[in-house]
């Protein structure tokens, strides 16, 4: 990740105008070739995957060169120039081969090469064949490009009102102050500008190296021995994507039938999913197609690689389920239901039933409120071992046998005396504390709950966390 | 906090499928699950032997303080049958809700899910929706052995190994309409199966102020047989602090 070694790396883009008529004739930004523009490129999925199918043709004659390509998108490739250049004699020689190789193929193509794969791109589209920049000239090669070849909009409309015209200028700037002036971006873009990478170069190994798939023979005629196995392809898929380092964008699930149906779907992935996850998509997508005969074929490709990060480990912070965890839940969920089986995450509320969320095991869920912030009105440790997700009904009378009651202003009737909880019988109250009120989401009327909270303690050395809301008497949670 | 849990928490090693079956999650010695300090001289061997059933009594910190000291050690636990759990109760107790996989409704299957669970998760509790038959009982206790997991059951199980129970508990901090519920000091009795085994007795704060589980010392103020949970000014007396505030 440092700035010298990616400045070193040698690019070679290739380019087809072909596949690009629609946004080289736009607009003369960059975005388009460069590397920022991967997750948009993944919204127009539809079209651009006819496309990229075509690509292939020519993406096959580039790995003639150099086994390793990179589809920045189709209609654009890049290949690490160090060892084919070696081969070929020479980068000029190795741009020319592959132009003539693409050529014959009837593809009129450009060829650019320079430090880093954003210059590259630019190479690519300097001249009617590309340009050749040499090694440690590309940031004079860059400085007189117009910022607006970053590709970013509102950057790019900033910095000609501050006088900074050119790559160039921006490349002066120090690049502290352009990422603390113009925050992520900025240094982004101050990094491109001094011919920097943002990121590595990231070749694409051969697709049949990181696609998954398993046959099924005889057709499997239900969804679970498919949904079992997508579990051990992703694995796989995984497994194959962590040795080289990379993680993918999205992943296509392919899944063919007996009469020869195919369905594929593409899903988001951004290295984040655990194979579990990944599961649980080939199970939306089969459940969501009815009809089907016996399937028998199920395959994992991974799309758009991208470095790993290993935020996919940080999910559930380290708590990775283990391969052995993970199947006896899936095996349970298949017996109960996917939502019946939950993973608990805490939350913060001033409710304990509200305190936790259950998330389905193999889902992803964020409390929508962090536990760590402090609420005001939080119950104090220690917890109660027992929580009820629906309040169970109480009666809590004095010792004349009336219902105690709380005031407006939080006057109690007379202490209590006797709790009964869930219509059992009636336990006399040894220790009690409250009433604490607690008004909770009073800007909301429908969600609003005003309530009077106790701690009773009975006979039995039970504790209990009881509530009166409207005039009725709950038992939240017990502390044993 | 020890070796095992941060190779649990690297990730390699837990991802890698194992088929011989090894519990590579938790690698302890002598076939035992570790447990909280506080309970360990309640359990022959300082631990929880795996493939063996171990009983609570009811529902309630008891089982989930016997879980905290495996999950700690990068176990994982899966709690059958209890709609209830108090999460945050089992996390102050020490026991990771992160490695926790809850089943509260497991329905009318639910002994064929608590095997699927036994093969799997190092530590399964377990509050039977219904009284299993003898033949069900055994079933689940050669789960438990043939996958090397423990079987925590919150109620009653003729032929568990060891029966961990709660005797006498007292609350405190909390008067007649003043404090608040504060800790509770418990005297938790276990008895093993063995004739020459021994009874075995601890006190404990059951929970402690912070709600952790940690030993206590014996009261002296306690009136054995008296089942009432009074007042007790003599520990952590510290008055005033409001429940909850008005909002």
């Amino acid at each position: 990740m440092t700035g010298q070694a990616a400045a070193a790396r040698r690019v070679l883009v290739l380019r087809c105008p072909a596949w690009l008529d629609s946004d080289s004739a736009s607009s003369d930004s960059a975005s388009s070739d460069s590397v920022s523009s991967d997750r948009a490129d993944s919204d127009g999925a539809g079209g651009g995957s006819a496309a990229a199918r075509a690509f292939e043709s020519v993406v096959a004659i580039a790995q003639d060169f150099c086994p390793q390509v990179e589809v920045l998108r189709p209609g654009v490739c890049a290949i690490a120039t160090r060892g084919p250049a070696r081969y070929f004699g020479g980068e000029a020689e190795l741009a020319r081969k592959l132009t003539e190789a693409v050529g014959r193929s009837g593809v009129i193509c450009q060829a650019g090469i320079a430090d880093g794969l954003f210059a590259a791109g630019l190479a690519a589209r300097a001249g009617p064949t590309g340009l050749l920049v040499p090694p440690g000239e590309t940031r004079e090669f860059l400085a007189g490009l117009p910022v607006g070849v970053l590709g970013m909009p509102e950057l790019c409309e900033l910095l000609p009102r501050l006088g900074i015209e050119t790559l160039g200028q921006l490349a002066a700037l120090p690049p502290a102050e352009a990422a603390s002036r113009f925050g992520p971006p900025g240094k982004l873009a101050s990094r491109l500008a001094r011919g920097l990478d943002p990121r590595p170069l990231i070749p694409r190994p051969p697709a049949a190296d990181l696609s998954v798939q398993l046959e099924f023979d005889p057709p499997a005629e239900q969804s679970e021995p498919a949904i079992f196995a997508a579990k051990a392809l992703a694995d796989q898929m995984h497994d194959r994507l962590a040795a080289a380092g990379l993680a993918c964008v999205r992943v296509q699930v392919l899944v063919r039938c007996a009469d020869g149906q195919e369905l594929s779907r593409l899903w988001r992935h951004d290295g984040l999913l655990s194979a579990l996850a990944v599961a649980e998509r080939v199970r939306w997508q089969l459940d969501g197609w009815r009809g089907a005969a016996g399937i028998t074929l199920l395959r994992l490709v991974p799309d758009q690689l991208v470095r790993a990060t290993g935020r996919q480990l940080a999910l559930w912070g380290d708590s990775v389920p283990s391969d052995r965890v993970a199947r006896a839940a899936i095996r349970v969920q298949a017996m109960l239901g996917h939502d019946r089986v939950t993973r608990p995450v805490l939350a913060g509320a001033r409710r304990p039933a509200d305190q936790v969320l259950l998330v389905p095991f193999g889902d992803t869920g964020v409390p929508q409120r962090p536990a760590d912030r402090p609420w005001p009105d939080q119950i104090p440790a220690p917890a109660p071992a027992t929580v009820f997700d629906v309040p169970l009904a109480a009666g809590v009378t004095d010792d004349s046998g009336r219902e105690v009651t709380v005031s407006g202003r939080a006057q109690l009737s007379a202490p209590p005396a006797r709790l009964s909880a869930d219509g059992g019988p009636a336990r006399a109250v040894t220790a009690w504390a409250g009433p604490w009120p607690v008004t909770e989401r009073w800007w909301d009327p429908r969600h609003a709950r005003r309530q009077a909270r106790f701690q009773l303690v009975t006979e039995d050395g039970a504790a209990w966390l009881a509530a009166l809301q409207d005039g009725r008497w709950l038992i939240e949670a017990s502390y044993e | 906090m020890n070796a095992n849990e941060r190779s649990s928490a690297t990730g390699a090693q837990v991802i890698s499928l194992s088929p011989a079956r090894h519990r590579d999650d938790v690698l302890t010695g002598a076939g035992l699950l570790p447990v909280l300090p506080a309970l360990r001289e309640l359990l022959p061997g300082g631990g929880l032997q795996r493939g063996s059933v171990v009983t609570t009594g009811d529902w309630g910190l008891l089982p989930l303080a016997l879980a905290a000291g495996a999950v700690a050690d990068g176990a994982w636990c899966a709690i059958v049958g209890v709609p209830a759990v108090g999460v945050r109760a089992a996390a102050q107790a020490g026991l990771d809700p992160e490695r926790l996989l809850l089943v509260a409704e497991p329905g009318p299957g639910w002994t064929q899910v608590v095997a699927s669970l036994l093969d799997g998760f190092d530590i399964v509790l377990l509050r039977p929706p219904e009284q299993p038959s003898a033949q069900l009982r055994r079933k689940l206790e050669a789960a438990a052995r043939r996958y090397g997991s423990v079987l925590v059951i919150a109620g009653d199980w003729p032929g568990a190994q060891s029966r961990l129970l709660v005797a006498e508990a007292e609350w405190t901090g909390i008067g007649t309409g003043h404090g608040r519920l504060r800790a509770r000091q418990a005297q938790v009795i276990a008895s093993g199966r063995g004739a020459g085994e021994r009874a075995r007795s601890a006190w404990l704060w059951l929970p402690g102020p912070d709600g952790a589980v940690t030993a206590a010392a014996e009261p002296a103020n306690v009136a054995s047989g008296s089942p009432h949970g009074g007042y007790s000014s003599t520990v952590l007396a510290d008055p005033g602090e409001p429940l909850a505030s008005s909002g």
